[in-house]
């Protein structure tokens, strides 16, 4: 059997510099503090941002297969896919036709009541498209990478969505491409209503695939199966009112504080190439309560008292804490 | 002996990082081996004075860059495990196919162990079994590039 690794030529006293456990004292001690400075500090944004606009010629390189052959397959795709893809989205434009009409209304008469009220107006948020570019390299967090980033006027925080409901969120820009983290990742949480009755509470990702968890809701809480979970827009960052998840499973034990609520969340969030990145919306309620994704445990705790709903607060809530100061 | 140039350390490390770069999903996310840890072990073992820990530690750091997590993670891991392969490397090339392939495996898992423990630290969950697919896959093509002699030149001027 040939040897594949031959001898070393040089005997190991004639090899200069310094022994391999003084080079791995020095490098563990190297990586440590950057692990440190990176962890606690996050002085290290800058060089990650512009390291990963060093290796986009890189990235190019390795995405061109996977490229050809996406484009090679949209070429020939049949004419008989092509008609009926094309009809479909004939009916379904026809479909959301009606409603628009519908909603043109209600806005209208939304905008009126507003008024009345003397409560600030919405607006509607700009939205940009943007594609998936790859998964993310870790295989147990649940990011993809956008073909948007600071260049295209992207900043972290922003809410991603596709045609069904929101996806996720954008947590780190870089010059051309941006992370975006979506909601089965452990790390994002976003505050909900459930559409029946308006209760409101915060999701949790679980890092599993089609589970996004409702935690410290109490045992005797009214919620059904097949409620559907729509972000509140209390929190300044996603838009009120975008479909997020539907519950699918209750454990109501009275041994244990909570409820266990599981639900899936309606958008594709692995499914689709195409999303839209939602521009945060300027409004006063920015400054309160945006809830900022660099989750990591203490930051956790944080956002929760910052956006936990609280019966006593419902006021409060609903103008933000910006408000509240004269 | 055939003479190793740095020239092809660095080429090889490059492609390695690409075919890491590339755009990998679902499944074969899961299963993709770590091909720069993959080339610097190989080259570590097969030319530890031209590729050290140093050059193992710089590698990790790059991966820590394109993989976005935790910066120096994966440079603290690839140092450990370079330690460990120069340490044994003048042992290692007496070794018979197997043994080398078992030890390597056994560098790989270490690897992901360390990096496991520093993301535990870092506050995340004890992940699935799944986790060490990538030690299995890698183990696999070190064997499937070793048998094929694929990329490797040819040491018919050894011994």
């Amino acid at each position: 059997m040939p040897r594949v690794l031959e001898p070393q030529q040089t005997p190991s006293f004639f090899i200069r510099g310094p022994s391999p456990l003084t080079r791995l004292v020095l490098f563990s001690a190297l990586s440590i503090a950057l692990i440190a400075t990176d962890a606690r500090l996050h002085y290290l944004d800058e060089v990650r941002q512009g390291f990963v606009a060093l290796t986009h010629p890189l990235q190019t390189i390795a995405n061109a297969p996977s490229d050809l052959f996406h484009s090679s397959a949209d070429y020939i795709t049949t004419h008989t896919s092509l008609v009926s893809k094309n009809r479909q989205l004939e009916q379904k434009t026809l479909e959301q036709g009606s409603k628009l009409q519908k909603l043109q209304l209600l806005e209208t008469e939304n905008e009126h009541l507003r008024n009345l009220l003397g409560a600030s107006q919405t607006i509607s948020e700009p939205a940009r498209l943007g594609e998936i570019l790859h998964m993310g390299r870790d295989p147990f967090s649940h990011k993809v990478m956008v073909n948007l980033g600071a260049r295209q006027n992207i900043s972290p925080g922003q809410a991603v969505v596709d045609g069904n409901g929101v996806i996720g969120q954008v947590t780190r820009v870089y010059p051309f491409s941006s992370e975006v983290t979506l909601i089965t990742d452990k790390e994002l949480s976003i505050p909900i209503q459930i559409e029946r009755n308006g209760l409101r509470a915060i999701a949790f990702g679980l890092g599993m695939d089609n589970v996004i968890d409702l935690p410290y809701l109490p045992v005797n809480v009214d919620i059904q199966k097949g409620d559907r979970l729509i972000t509140s827009g209390i929190d300044g960052v996603y838009p009120a009112g975008l479909a997020v998840a539907e519950v699918v499973d209750i454990d109501r034990n009275p041994d244990l504080s909570f409820a266990q609520i599981r639900s899936r969340p309606l958008a594709g969030v692995k499914n689709h190439r195409q999303v839209l990145l939602i521009d945060i919306p300027v409004t006063e309620s920015a400054a309160g309560t945006i809830v900022n994704k660099t989750a990591r445990g203490a930051d956790r705790t944080l956002k929760l008292q910052s956006a936990l709903p609280q019966p006593s607060a419902q006021p409060v809530m609903a103008t933000p804490d910006a408000n509240r100061q004269p | 002996m055939q003479t190793v140039s740095l020239r092809n350390i660095y080429l090889s490390m490059l492609l390695a990082l690409i075919l890491q770069l590339a755009p990998w999903a679902g499944f074969g996310l899961l299963i993709r081996p770590d091909f720069v840890l993959l080339v610097v072990i190989y080259w570590l073992l097969r030319a530890p004075h031209l590729c050290n820990i140093g050059t193992a530690w710089f590698a990790g750091l790059v991966v820590d860059l394109i993989s976005g997590g935790l910066f120096g993670q994966n440079a603290l891991a690839y140092a450990i495990t370079a330690f460990f392969a120069v340490s044994y490397q003048r042992r290692l090339a007496l070794f018979n196919i197997w043994q080398q392939a078992a030890y390597v495996f056994v560098l790989l898992v270490f690897t992901q162990c360390v990096v496991m423990v520093l993301k535990l630290f870092a506050g995340e969950d004890v992940p699935q079994w799944s986790y060490f697919f990538p030690s299995v896959s890698g183990i696999l093509l070190w064997q499937f590039v070793i048998f094929t002699r694929l990329g490797i030149e040819p040491t018919s001027n050894q011994n």
